[in-house]
């Protein structure tokens, strides 16, 4: 593992050193044993001393060859799994090594020939995994009759290459496909729509048959007469080599591009098929797959043939302690007080599960002031921020909560976000700035950004400017998309450059419908509204519900959660969720039932080593990912347990329904405008679209919790009331065990915090405790 | 979002937080720390470790200080249009060169640094000092469809802090419960780098250590314990039962930062009582002299950004809307004692040779012209043309065609004059414009900081300056 970024010199050229010097201790102890031999077959002992040398030098030589090793591993970068196998190979050689030149220096023959024959094999192993780390993996057996492989092509796909046959129209489309997706990587940023270096351009056909400045660039049938072919096998640093910036092609890409001249550098008629991966926008439903018969959510089901795939056993059910923690978290945001536990525990009925997520979510103030978190990040919704003072912006809160509360269908909740009444169209009127402002963040453009960001998992941001480098969006889409929008008909601009050319009307996805771009605003906002939330439109249903997985299972089945073209774990369970969602009509509420009632909920949660896994593609499900609480979570768990953290007055209540005093229970976070204590723990500031937070601690955060003035009053204050309630140490530290925690605490624990606030507890005792325990990981975690 | 080059990736997986607490705690780390891209601990590979940005906040009228016109005493009915400078000019160390009056304290160390008169200031068809001024800190105009990092936020997660114990980004001045509060939240962040970069606020300077030290009413012997108890509590729960994850990991790495950082002997830094009265009092001219001072403290002790305002307040400081030139001897008063002597105490001590500092402003102001002399934009003050009172005797438009800008230390070239402005009205840039992404490359590069520095965010890349276009003024250079 590399400790430091770059390092001193010195290190980093003594580390280098490690190569060079390994070869000692390979010779020198070779040679040791092969004397040994040697003598052993001699029965003779004269060769002993060179021997002794030979093992002592040999193991100096070891011991250098690893401290540089070590040296090496931490200066430059390197890792691996083969690194960390070379690494303890390595230093298991070089104790072996020391063993040796101990047992022949006390004489203890047997002993030390035995450890220099193992000396030896690790030698072996070290200096061959080695060699895997310089050399590559294949170094060795790339070479073996059975290891050697033809260049190029030789994989499955195309098998066809070496048959001779005639390619079929699939083949055509296949091969073409991987040509155009070589050409893009390496050669569109210069040769390309935005670009044309030497005249030429390869991303369309008529382009590349026309070629450049200099003429062709290639024969078709003939690679060897192709100036493409000819460029790009140059040496690097050649004047004519490409491509003249990045890497150089590999020499399969090379062999591809060359079977494709020979074939004729076809290309197929019709429309091109995507160098992207985009997900179907239709809805599918996939068979329920046969399970056991414990296994009745169709989650689990789904899950189950999941695990099969990649041999993952099902893991016991968390205790009920632990579940009812997440419910509570997931559903409505706080924690279960003692009692709840203590009921929930006690409780027999098998199906007390079940029961509890229903409980909780028919709590529907409590729920709508969890849920609105979320929504407020996702739809850029806040109390304060940038355009409110010059009327440039417009809240949504008292729709939003409303909608949260009474479980509004998220069919009609997307239709009232884009076809608006005067309380919900502030998502789609977007931020305006006073002046003049980059023709890609107009309202319009902001509200065709945001509904595809939020409501379709699509990036249409890099279209809104030029044409996609990432998809296959142009500006031509984004602009008549975001038109849709428009009172007035928007001139394209391309990165902020008029072109003279307007833009039409249309839906993102054509296929949803048509809309008539002739019809007034409203009229158009309706049509658009109507289209979207059809069932057929499978992309807008799928984006939702892998966005309440990722709320509740803490990593969405499509990650980010924003590019919804992006590969699930599971396409099955995906689009069954999806389709289930509608056919429930539509029902979020619903949809979180059959989420926290799956075994798959239940699964001990998962800890994730690195935050960057999270988003990782070769990402194995196995369970809940843990989370830490949002800055919601947190100060509400602080307020409920200890003691409130904001005052009734910091309720931004003009904003929500007037009876909204009446249905919270205490100052909750959400309701409170964004300050440095809730921004240190990740709050946005929702000048743009947020839909997930990080669960990663930092020292700014820290620092806000360690000394802030917000935290430490609260602190205070709770400390105050505790001790009143609670006059006796054992009773005050069980209790705020149990309330924090829900569990008591054991012994060492019990005893520690006794310590701290003494036999006759003093305020000062008490609050250092409560601090101690809102900063424990097992506080902030929903694990 | 993925990096483009490894060290960059590396600080990616590793947060600079991590690195801080790695070289803070283990002996063998911090022996490396002392062998990093340089030769000393936090040394970068430019010429410059530090960046100290004097912020002129509300806008600095170029004719009324580093850049005087022709001066035309107040007379009652006079034509604003015959006034260029409503103050005298005098000399400075260069032959040559003249400030408005009231600025001799910083025109006798312009030897030691550069002169920038040709600023040019974005035209956003509006003049709206918080959108100029997220446009200069960010290099982006507002709105942006991705939270765009301020300049210290981007040299905070590039180059991490300088010394451990000292946040790598702070913010010494701005109050946020003035005016237009949220339009200046909007740029003070680190953005899509993530909150771990952004400023660290310390919004009153003579309060410095309130930031830093143990909670009100708590002293050193039970804070200690506090964290004791903590650490103890930890380790006697089950928590161990839960297996190892990077939330609880950067949780635990995080407190124990920030108990090093309220219990450390850099924290003393942020303690202004500690200064010696002398020196104390020729920098006490205010908010903004004692927040030089805490600068340079800071410096000191190893700071890498520190940003000091005037503090922007709408109609306050330097945005004059009337009574300009009785305003600006106030404003000037509170600057040029304080920045002259920053200058030469962080001479004195060497560290002005490794530390950039940067005086700066929105954009300028002029009596007559609005925002820029060929451009049409909203008119916003009402200004007579002829100056029937004394309160109509000053620059009270805004003007974004010329502004000065100054620099220092740090391999800033020494008693050098850059740009030209005209010396009638309008008063714009004629020789060498100077744009923002100009300066904020010539202050990575000050920093070793490549030009095209970007994450990709979303797929796309985002650059330090727009679109990886900025170069750095390789003139303002040694």
């Amino acid at each position: 593992m590399p400790l430091l970024t770059e390092s001193f010199w010195l290190w980093q050229f003594l580390g280098r050193l490690h190569p060079m010097l390994v070869h000692f201790p390979v010779g020198l102890l070779c040679v040791a044993l092969l004397l040994e031999i040697v003598g052993l077959l001699r029965k003779s002992t004269e060769l002993r001393a060179g021997i002794t040398a030979l093992v002592w030098i040999g193991t100096g030589s070891a011991i250098a060859a690893a401290v540089l090793g070590l040296l090496l591993v931490n200066q430059d970068s390197y890792a691996g799994a083969t690194v960390t196998t070379h690494q303890w190979l390595g230093l298991t050689t070089m104790t072996l090594a020391i063993l040796t030149a101990t047992a022949l220096t006390t004489r203890q023959i047997s002993l030390y020939r035995g450890l220099l024959t193992l000396t030896i094999v690790g030698v072996s192993a070290t200096g061959h995994y080695g060699a895997m780390v310089t050399h590559g993996d294949d170094y060795l057996s790339s070479v073996l009759p059975s290891g050697k492989q033809p260049v190029a092509l030789s994989t499955t796909k195309f098998a066809f290459a070496s048959t001779g046959q005639p390619l079929d129209e699939k083949q055509v489309s296949q091969l073409n496909l991987e040509v155009r997706s070589i050409l893009a990587h390496n050669c569109y940023s210069c040769h390309g729509a935005n670009k044309a270096k030497g005249g030429l351009r390869l991303d369309t056909q008529a382009f590349v048959l026309k070629g450049g400045e200099d003429g062709p660039v290639l024969v078709a049938g003939f690679p060897e007469k192709s100036d493409l072919i000819r460029r790009v096998k140059l040496p690097a640093g050649h004047d004519d080599a490409m491509p003249t910036k990045g890497k150089r092609l590999t020499d399969s890409e090379i062999a591809l591009l060359e079977f494709w001249i020979k074939q004729g550098a076809p290309w197929p008629v019709g429309p091109e098929k995507s160098l992207y991966r985009v997900a179907a926008l239709e809805p599918r439903t996939p068979a329920l797959p046969a399970a056991p018969a414990d296994l009745n959510n169709p989650i689990d089901r789904f899950v189950n043939v999941y695990f099969q795939q990649h041999k993952i056993a099902w893991k016991a059910p968390v205790d009920d302690r632990t579940y009812i923690r997440r419910v509570y978290l997931d559903v409505i945001g706080l924690l279960p007080s003692p009692e709840e536990v203590d009921r929930f525990s006690t409780d027999n009925q098998p199906d007390k599960r079940k029961r509890m997520v229903q409980e909780l979510l028919n709590r529907n103030a409590d729920y709508a002031q969890h849920w609105l978190t979320f929504w407020n990040d996702a739809l850029r919704n806040d109390y304060s921020g940038t355009g409110y003072i010059t009327g440039g912006r417009f809240d949504i809160t008292n729709w939003l909560y409303t909608s949260l509360k009474a479980n509004k269908p998220y069919n009609q909740f997307v239709r009232e976000l884009i076809s608006p009444t005067k309380q919900s169209a502030g998502f789609i009127k977007g931020i305006q700035w006073r002046g003049t402002i980059n023709a890609s963040q107009r309202t319009e453009m902001q509200a065709a950004q945001n509904v595809s960001q939020v409501l379709l998992g699509l990036n249409l941001k890099c279209a809104s400017c030029h044409d996609s480098f990432i998809s296959d969006w142009k500006l031509t889409d984004a602009y008549a998309f975001a038109n849709v929008f428009s009172d007035t008909t928007l001139e394209i601009n391309r990165c902020d450059k008029p072109t003279g050319k307007m833009a039409g009307r249309k839906i993102i996805f054509e296929q949803l419908g048509t809309i008539n771009g002739q019809a007034p605003t409203a009229e158009r906002l309706r049509q658009l509204a109507d289209f979207m939330v059809q069932p057929k439109n499978g992309r807008l249903y799928r984006t939702v519900v892998n966005r309440v997985w990722a709320q509740t299972m803490g990593r969405g089945l499509v990650e980010p959660v924003d590019v919804m073209d992006n590969e699930p774990w599971s396409q099955d369970l995906l689009d069954w969720l999806a389709t289930d969602f509608v056919a429930n009509h539509y029902n979020i509420r619903a949809l979180i039932s059959t989420i926290l009632t799956s075994r798959t909920y239940q699964l001990p949660s998962v800890a994730l080593k690195d935050a960057d896994l999270l988003t990782s593609p070769n990402f194995v499900f196995q369970g809940m990912v843990r989370r830490r609480l949002t800055a919601e979570q947190f100060a509400d768990a602080v307020s409920a347990v200890f003691s409130p953290v904001y005052p009734d007055s910091a309720v931004v209540a003009k904003v929500f329904p007037k009876q909204i005093k009446r249905e919270i229970p205490f100052a909750r976070a959400v309701f409170v405008k964004n300050d440095p204590f809730l921004t240190a723990l990740g709050r946005p500031n929702r000048e743009t679209v947020s839909t997930s937070r990080s669960s990663q601690a930092n020292l700014l955060q820290a620092l806000e919790l360690t000394n802030g003035t917000q935290f430490n009053t609260a602190l205070n204050r709770a400390a105050k009331q505790w001790l009143t309630t609670y006059p006796t140490a054992t009773e005050l530290v069980k209790r705020l065990y149990l309330k924090s925690l829900g569990r008591e605490p054991n012994f060492k624990e019990s005893a520690v915090a006794q310590q701290i606030i003494g036999a006759s507890p003093g305020i000062e005792g008490v609050q250092d405790l409560i601090w101690a325990i809102s900063l424990h990981p097992e506080f902030q975690l929903i694990y | 979002m993925k990096a483009n080059w490894n060290r960059r990736e590396f600080l990616q997986k590793t947060s600079a937080a991590t690195l801080a607490a790695l070289a803070a705690s283990a002996p063998v780390a911090s022996l490396l720390s002392g062998c990093g891209r340089g030769a000393k601990p936090g040394q970068t590979n430019g010429t410059a470790d530090t960046v100290i940005l004097l912020w002129m906040a509300g806008g600095m009228a170029h004719t009324e200080t580093f850049d005087p016109k022709k001066y035309t005493p107040f007379e009652t009915g006079m034509e604003g249009n015959r006034v260029l400078s409503t103050f005298k000019s005098v000399p400075t160390a260069l032959d040559g060169i003249h400030f408005s009056d009231g600025l001799q304290a910083i025109g006798g160390v312009m030897d030691k640094g550069t002169l920038i008169r040709s600023y040019v200031a974005a035209d956003m068809g509006h003049i709206l000092h918080s959108r100029h001024q997220y446009h200069w800190h960010t290099c982006y105009e507002p709105p942006q469809t991705v939270a765009a990092p301020h300049l210290g936020a981007w040299i905070a997660k590039e180059l991490g802090p300088k010394n451990p114990v000292i946040p790598a980004f702070v913010d010494i001045g701005q109050r946020f419960t003035v005016g237009e509060a949220e339009e200046l939240k909007a740029f003070h962040t680190a953005g899509f780098l993530g909150h771990e970069f952004g400023p660290f606020f310390i919004p009153d300077p003579s309060q410095g250590l309130e930031s830093v030290r143990p909670p009100v009413g708590m002293n050193t012997r039970r804070f200690e314990r506090r964290n004791q108890l903590y650490n103890d509590l930890i380790n006697s729960g089950p928590v161990g039962e839960f297996g190892s994850d990077y939330q609880k990991e950067s949780l635990k790495r995080s407190m124990e930062q920030a108990y090093r950082l309220l219990n450390s002997p850099e924290a003393k830094a942020f303690d202004l009582s500690n200064e010696p009265k002398a020196s104390y009092d020729t920098y006490n001219t205010g908010k903004f002299g004692l927040g030089c001072l805490l600068a340079r403290r800071l410096t000191e002790q190893g700071a890498r950004f520190i940003s000091v305002t005037t503090e922007y307040e709408p109609f306050k400081g330097w945005d004059t809307h009337e009574n300009g030139h009785t305003r600006l001897e106030a404003m000037k008063k509170q600057i040029d004692g304080p920045v002259a002597q920053l200058i030469k105490d962080l001479d004195k001590t060497g560290h002005l040779d490794r530390t950039l500092v940067i005086l700066a402003s929105e954009f300028s102001r002029d009596m007559m012209v609005e925002g820029r002399p060929d451009a049409k934009v909203l008119e916003q003050v009402n200004q007579p043309d002829i100056l029937s009172d004394l309160k109509f005797y000053g620059m009270h438009r805004h003007f974004t065609d010329g502004c000065s800008i100054l620099m220092f230390g740090g391999g800033i070239k020494k008693g050098f004059v850059y740009g030209k402005t005209a010396d009638e009205r309008p008063c714009k840039t004629v020789e060498h414009p100077v744009r923002i992404d100009g300066i904020h490359q010539t202050i990575y590069h000050a920093l070793g900081l490549p030009p095209d520095t970007h994450y990709d965010v979303e797929k796309r890349p985002f650059y330090s300056t727009p679109d990886g276009l900025g170069k750095p003024v390789m003139d303002l250079l040694t």
